[in-house]
């Protein structure tokens, strides 16, 4: 299922970052094991969507390496690194804004699956959809509860069906390690139980591994087998999620108790 | 040696007065004003106009229009253009300003030109220019020093307000981050409108220096344009001394051309022996654009910020506009309606205007590429017409074998078809080094290429033949003759509807989602591992070939090849206002501009009392979509004075009227950059525009049969 490295499937070592004089990450390493959901926490301003954009080839670290599955790919471009098995959602949605619900999925799968032909294209050939593409989209929109909404636009969606958008998206591409960034912020309760369930599906069945950035202290130590996590662009604790409730240094972060 | 030295720094002290205006509006609202040369030549021909038509002392008129209009048509421009575009999407930020580029000119020559052309040099000094001071040997004249002195004051003030008053502190804040700077307490509204009123004062200072230099045509503005162009992306948009460091680089190339060191040493020597004498007329207007591409390429890797998120470009242009919401047989009524109206056209049109109606649908293919390019690929591209032209001539060139004896002589049908490919790779190469250093860098390249193009290879001796074109045949395929020009019209007539076909294939395909998908979100899209760079050049490459094969078509018609009038490259700017006025999103617009491209001129021409109807018809739109009602029955009056107007104009005959007579040739022009303009407020085009409005309209009435008669007029009382 997944390449034969024993090392994680995704991982940032060293990783430093500095916008202008202030520095978002300084010597950060974090790594991604296969078929494990990895929570991140920390504070605002903590640097944890520095992080992501490093992962997911947004921005340049200025130092430090990232790999996929032990390939090197710290100058590659986020194409590259989906091409990998990388995929992501992002905290400020980054919906298309003209394209349908399902139209969302489609994108999503087809650039995994299909290989662009202008040919097809030109001779109208390339709206059929592809071998199995029409059951594999409509079981992640009806896995996060999306099929009532699925020809409806996406500009129009409250925020948080839209975070609930970003994910299948994300699913629809079929990832190995999947970036959330706070998907759960915007969602009710019943939503975020929903999500929760369907990650876990997600990672019990098809094995991808989940790195979660979350403000949702509950929902992460639920979910997460390990979790880092950041305070100033640093990692201040690192473990299960018992081990971290336990841990003063992220008390202290999230609290304002000195330790 | 001097007198280049002095020329070229009096080139460079106007260019660098506009230049310095352009940056500063760009700067400090992220909307890049193509129309600042456009001001310029509107503001110098309102000096002339007080000058000389009005007997106005001209140091009185220079200083009441650049000190006191000047300002104030920039507030007014911000208020009723630039402030809205600063939350507008990036494509129409550009566009919007493209309109007025191509309507500004046109107002001013209504207003303020008249009916025969301005041929004098009235400047602020005295006329003729007396000789002022020597230098080393060289006489320098009142307007030339009035350049220099002007230069240096405006580059010194700019950099002292900018670095040392408050105002200048708040620039810098707002060009930083609007939204902090907001926040922290600065008005931005009062910054921006400030620098838009600085700016349109500089854009003033030089038309009404450089009018007395060059003349009062809009052609000799021209100059004055690429070069502040070519300077801004010099100077990234942003950086002042680079931006006059440009304008000095441009301002000195071009005036040692001539000289004998650059003329007869070098280029005598380099260029073919027909065309040099045009090349090196040519080139001053191409050496802007050079400089340009050239630093274009060095830019290429400076601005690796790629995906430094513009939260504005993400604004949407809200829900798509696709047939998808139409229901059944109605998305296709449009086209099938417009399609059935060209197929019998000339049955009662024969002639003139057939031939006319031929042309348009050739163009209206051209426009086509623009619903892939700009419509699907979300892209500003101002070099359509430099594809179409480059098809045009290779047609010719393959048809008739004719100066390029080299070429193998095909069919003509063929040979459309075959140089609408060999412009493809030309397209693409447009188009990489600029797709990613962003929209506006874009726009400036095909800008650039488009007038490289016009300068240098349809002048050239082969293509342009001294004015006379080439001769191109018209194609005898598969046992069907279409010399006649009624074949042919039908052979333009399927070709439109083929390449309608190919443009909605790629809309419905995975490459169109994938651009849909780009339009909303460069970063989203990237992350799915869709390469934003490739889906866009494909969409340049398809356009690019359908611009060249309607190029090919257009002169295939009309049986000469004369791309350098033909396909000009301000028609390319025309062309765009008319598309994106019609609306790029779909096909039945690039069908409509085709036909408004080439009917207007004609039909405003002969038929005076077409103006009165449109504008009757632009009242009665006004009229009914205003809500407020005094402003409806003030809108009702004056369309009933209107048409008693028109009515008492038409028992006399119109074109007597001496300022619509005079006007006629300006108003589809006009018409449309206005049209371009309203982008602001509606981006997607008459086309959506009129079917959303049916459509609501339905909707509502809808609505009503089912709610009864009685709660048709309140819809929101409460049913007991």
């Amino acid at each position: 299922m997944i390449d034969s490295v024993a090392g994680p499937l995704l991982e940032a070592r060293g990783v430093t970052v500095a916008f202008g004089g202030l520095v978002a990450l300084s010597d950060v390493s974090l790594a991604v094991p296969p078929s494990t959901i990895v929570g991140l926490m920390g504070p605002n301003g903590a640097g944890k969507t520095t992080l992501f954009g490093v992962m997911s080839g947004l921005l340049r670290p200025r130092s430090g390496t990232v790999s996929i599955g032990g390939h090197d790919v710290t100058r590659s471009s986020p194409q590259a690194r989906a091409k990998r098995g990388l995929a992501r959602t992002f905290q400020r949605l980054e919906l298309f804004g003209e394209l349908t619900v399902r139209e969302h999925l489609v994108v999503a799968h087809r650039a995994r699956h299909r290989r662009l032909n202008l040919a097809v294209d030109l001779l109208g050939l390339g709206a059929r959809p592809g071998p199995g593409e029409s059951d594999r989209v409509d079981a992640i929109l009806n896995d996060l509860g999306l099929a009532a909404v699925a020809s409806h636009s996406a500009a129009a969606l409250p925020l948080g069906t839209g975070r609930l958008v970003e994910v299948a998206r994300a699913m629809a591409s079929e990832p190995k390690v999947l970036l959330l960034d706070e998907p759960s912020s915007g969602l009710d309760t019943r939503e975020t139980e929903q999500l929760g369930e369907a990650l876990r599906r997600l990672h019990g069945g098809q094995g991808v591994s989940l790195l979660l950035v979350e403000h949702n202290v509950e929902f992460v130590l639920a979910l997460a087998q390990q979790v880092t996590v950041l305070d100033f662009g640093r990692v201040i604790a690192e473990g299960t999620p018992a081990e971290i409730r336990g841990d003063h240094a992220v008390q202290a972060a999230y609290l304002g108790v000195s330790a | 040696m001097w007198p280049y030295v002095i020329g070229g720094l009096v080139l460079a002290g106007v260019y660098s007065i506009a230049t310095l205006g352009l940056i500063l509006t760009y700067t400090s609202s992220r909307v890049f004003n193509f129309a600042h040369g456009a001001i310029a030549f509107f503001l110098a021909i309102f000096f002339h106009w007080l000058a000389v038509d009005h007997g106005w002392n001209p140091k009185l008129a220079g200083a009441f229009v650049v000190l006191v209009c000047a300002p104030l048509f920039g507030l007014f421009l911000w208020w009723a253009l630039f402030r809205r575009l600063t939350e507008a999407t990036s494509t129409i930020r550009l566009v919007s300003t493209i309109g007025l580029w191509v309507a500004l000119p046109a107002i001013g020559r209504i207003l303020f030109v008249g009916r025969e052309e301005i041929f004098d040099r009235t400047g602020v000094g005295p006329t003729p220019a007396a000789s002022w001071i020597r230098v080393a040997g060289t006489v320098i004249d009142s307007d030339e020093f009035l350049v220099l002195l002007v230069s240096v004051v405006v580059a010194v003030s700019m950099t002292i307000v900018l670095r040392y008053t408050p105002y200048g502190l708040q620039v810098r804040a707002t060009v930083d981050s609007p939204r902090m700077a907001g926040i922290s307490g600065i008005n931005t509204n009062v910054v921006s409108a400030g620098s838009w009123m600085i700016g349109t004062t500089l854009a003033g200072a030089a038309g009404v220096l450089l009018a007395p230099l060059k003349g009062y045509q809009e052609l000799n503005f021209t100059p004055l344009v690429l070069a502040m162009f070519a300077a801004a992306v010099i100077a990234r948009f942003h950086s002042l001394v680079m931006g006059v460091v440009g304008c000095l680089l441009i301002g000195m190339t071009q005036s040692f051309i001539p000289s004998k060191w650059v003329r007869d040493d070098f280029l005598y020597r380099v260029l073919p022996d027909q065309s040099q004498d045009v090349l090196i007329s040519k080139l001053p207007d191409s050496v802007p654009f050079i400089l340009l591409l050239i630093f274009l390429l060095c830019y290429r890797g400076v601005d690796r910020e790629r995906f430094a998120v513009d939260t504005r470009a993400a604004a949407t242009d809200g829900p798509p506009p696709t047939a998808r919401d139409l229901d059944g047989w109605r998305r296709f009524r449009t086209p099938a309606i417009l399609i059935l109206i060209v197929l019998l056209a000339p049955v009662p049109l024969a002639g003139r205007w057939e031939a006319i109606i031929a042309k348009g649908l050739a163009v209206g293919i051209a426009f086509l590429s623009y619903t892939i390019v700009a419509g699907e690929g979300g892209m500003v591209s101002l070099c359509q017409v430099a594809f179409a032209g480059i098809g045009g001539a290779m047609t010719a060139q393959l048809a008739t074998n004719d100066s390029w004896t080299w070429l193998p002589q095909v069919n003509g049908l063929l040979a459309i078809f075959l140089a609408a490919l060999i412009v493809v790779p030309f397209g693409l190469l447009v188009a990489l080094p600029s797709l990613r250093l962003g929209e506006l860098y874009l726009a400036m390249a095909t800008l650039a290429f488009a007038v490289l193009t016009q300068n240098l290879f349809f002048q050239s001796a082969s293509i342009n033949n001294f004015d006379g074109g080439v001769k191109v045949p018209r194609p005898h395929v598969f046992g069907v003759d279409f010399k006649g020009d009624t074949p042919f019209y039908y052979l333009l007539v399927v070709l439109f509807v083929l390449a309608a076909i190919l443009v909605m294939n790629v809309k419905r395909s995975t490459t169109g989602l994938n651009l849909a998908a780009t339009r909303s979100s460069e970063i989203a899209t990237a992350t799915l591992g869709i390469s934003v760079v490739r889906n866009r050049l494909i969409a340049f490459g398809v356009s690019s070939f359908l611009a060249a094969f309607a190029g090919g078509l257009s002169v295939t018609y009309v049986g000469i090849a004369l791309p350098a009038r033909e396909f000009d490259a301000l028609i390319g700017v025309v062309w765009l206002a008319i598309a994106v006025t019609w609306g790029v999103r779909s096909v039945a617009g690039a069908l409509l501009a085709g036909l408004s491209f080439a009917l207007f001129p004609q039909i405003f021409a002969e038929f005076e009392w077409f103006i009165l109807v449109l504008f009757g018809l632009i009242m009665l739109g006004i009229r009914s979509n205003v809500r407020r009602v005094v402003v409806q029955r003030i809108a009702l009056a004056l369309w009933a004075l209107f048409w008693l107007g028109a009515f008492l104009v038409w028992n006399g005959n119109l074109s007597e009227v001496p300022l619509i007579a005079d006007s006629i040739r300006e108003i589809p022009t006009t018409l449309f950059g206005l049209g371009a303009i309203g982008l602001a407020k509606e981006p997607r085009g008459i086309v959506y525009d009129v079917a959303h409005r049916s459509r609501a309209g339905r909707a509502e009435r809808a609505a009503r049969r089912s709610a009864g008669p009685s709660s048709a007029d309140e819809p929101e009382m409460v049913m007991p």
